[in-house]
């Protein structure tokens, strides 16, 4: 703060000193000026940065909003709706031989253990940390944040963590943790998870949206390409040597959906249905 | 958890030279304040760290919806003097940036509409020629 504010002050002594200057005169008699108020003085934009570089070198480890943020959203925009209340109780099976199939199966899970852990009974919080560990082993994790997952079950079932603590530790494990990882099964894997975790929150927020029918909100809520376009880089399954998954290839259907439905300058009824039932699509498949 | 990253954090702080960056001590400062943080009602979204060389920046691309509170912090290790953030708007525009000149920069600000936006941290002032310093950056909601 004191460099930019000095220099600040610098600039206005020099101006005042440049306007003495063009006078040729010396003032005189002048009444005792007042000292200048003292404006904060507005910060230099650091190396300012052009947006063809912002564009070309921004990371999107920060993109894609955590389900939880979605039910804030929602909340704010006045939709009075439990998300929690609406996830389905599912048991998704993790060993399958599709690591993105893992990948996203392992991020609709990690939503909804977000959403519920505040409600969940013990077992189902349980339940949902195996699966993810599960999922994070098929990956190719390594086995800290199986240690991390255990050590995190371990405190739930002997009630040594509050409820609000494990809402912290489960939020640092989705958004610093789980996307630091570097995972044998390829640089997929991350936004693979996202994916999944986006896909589960954007479906419950379609469907709230759906039941309050409050459609005014939903471009607010549920318009956000550049997410889309970040998933879609992944999946393209478009000369690929193998042939794609069921999962995998309708996900593909559904982001080309979502793209479409971005396009849209204000989203309407329709485009919130389709928003609702394309993502299902995906989910349904689990 | 805690036990897991205070360990890691110990064992980064062990291996790494006094004059290089360490972004363990980075982390554990951005911790403390999103931990903090959860008493106000702010919960993260993310949080990430990286090594600067003085001058050098990292561009974060991030959505930010309509009505929710963001609250954006940086925490440097001791080898930076001034971080700076910025968020910039979809079309480059400057939307705010913090007017501080210390290591733990903080912006906060609320959409009117969602959309998409760039952080940028700056690794402004470090110690000296030739320094790096550990930085992490943290993007907090309520």
């Amino acid at each position: 703060m004191s460099q930019k504010w000095t220099r600040g002050m610098f600039l206005s002594l020099a101006l005042a000193s440049g306007l003495v200057a063009c006078t040729g005169e010396t003032p005189t008699e002048q009444p005792p000026k007042q000292p200048p108020a003292e404006q904060p003085a507005k910060a230099p934009v650091p190396a300012d940065v052009d947006k063809a570089t912002l564009a070309a070198q921004a990371e999107n480890i920060a993109l894609v909003p955590s389900p939880a943020e979605m039910q804030k959203a929602l909340d704010r925009a006045g939709i009075t709706a439990d998300l929690a209340a609406k996830v389905p109780d599912r048991k998704l099976k993790m060993d399958v031989p599709n690591k993105d199939q893992v990948a996203v199966r392992t991020g609709v899970i990690l939503a909804d253990l977000l959403l519920t852990v505040k409600s969940a009974e013990k077992a189902k919080l349980s339940s949902h940390l195996a699966e993810i560990k599960t999922g994070m082993g098929e990956l190719g994790a390594g086995s800290d944040i199986a240690a991390t997952i255990d050590d995190l079950d371990g405190q739930i079932q002997n009630d040594s963590i509050s409820r609000d603590d494990l809402v912290k530790e489960l939020d640092q494990l989705s958004g610093a943790v789980i996307p630091e990882i570097e995972y044998e099964a390829g640089e997929r894997s991350v936004p693979l998870i996202q994916a999944g975790s986006w896909l589960e929150g954007a479906n419950l927020v379609a469907g709230a949206i759906i039941e309050s029918g409050k459609y005014d909100n939903a471009t607010d809520l549920l318009k956000q390409p550049a997410v889309v376009g970040y998933f879609q880089s992944y999946v393209k399954t478009e000369g690929q040597d193998k042939a794609p998954s069921e999962v995998i290839s309708q996900l593909e259907t559904t982001l080309n959906t979502l793209a479409d439905v971005c396009t849209h300058e204000k989203l309407s009824e329709e485009d919130v249905q389709t928003i609702h039932t394309s993502t299902a699509a995906v989910l349904d498949l689990l | 958890m805690l036990r897991t990253i205070s360990a890691l954090a110990l064992a980064s702080s062990l291996l790494v030279p006094a004059a290089m960056a360490d972004e363990a001590e980075a982390e554990t400062c951005l911790k403390a304040k999103i931990w903090d943080g959860y008493s106000d009602g702010w919960a993260v979204r993310t949080a990430t760290s990286a090594t600067l060389d003085q001058g050098a920046y990292r561009i974060y691309l991030v959505t930010l919806y309509a009505g929710n509170e963001y609250k954006i912090l940086a925490c440097a290790d001791g080898k930076a003097k001034n971080v700076d953030l910025v968020l910039h708007d979809a079309d480059g525009n400057v939307v705010v940036q913090d007017d501080s000149s210390d290591r733990q920069p903080v912006l906060t600000y609320t959409p009117t509409t969602t959309d998409t936006y760039f952080v940028a941290v700056h690794a402004t002032e470090l110690e000296g020629e030739g320094t790096q310093a550990g930085i992490g950056m943290a993007v907090t909601y309520r």
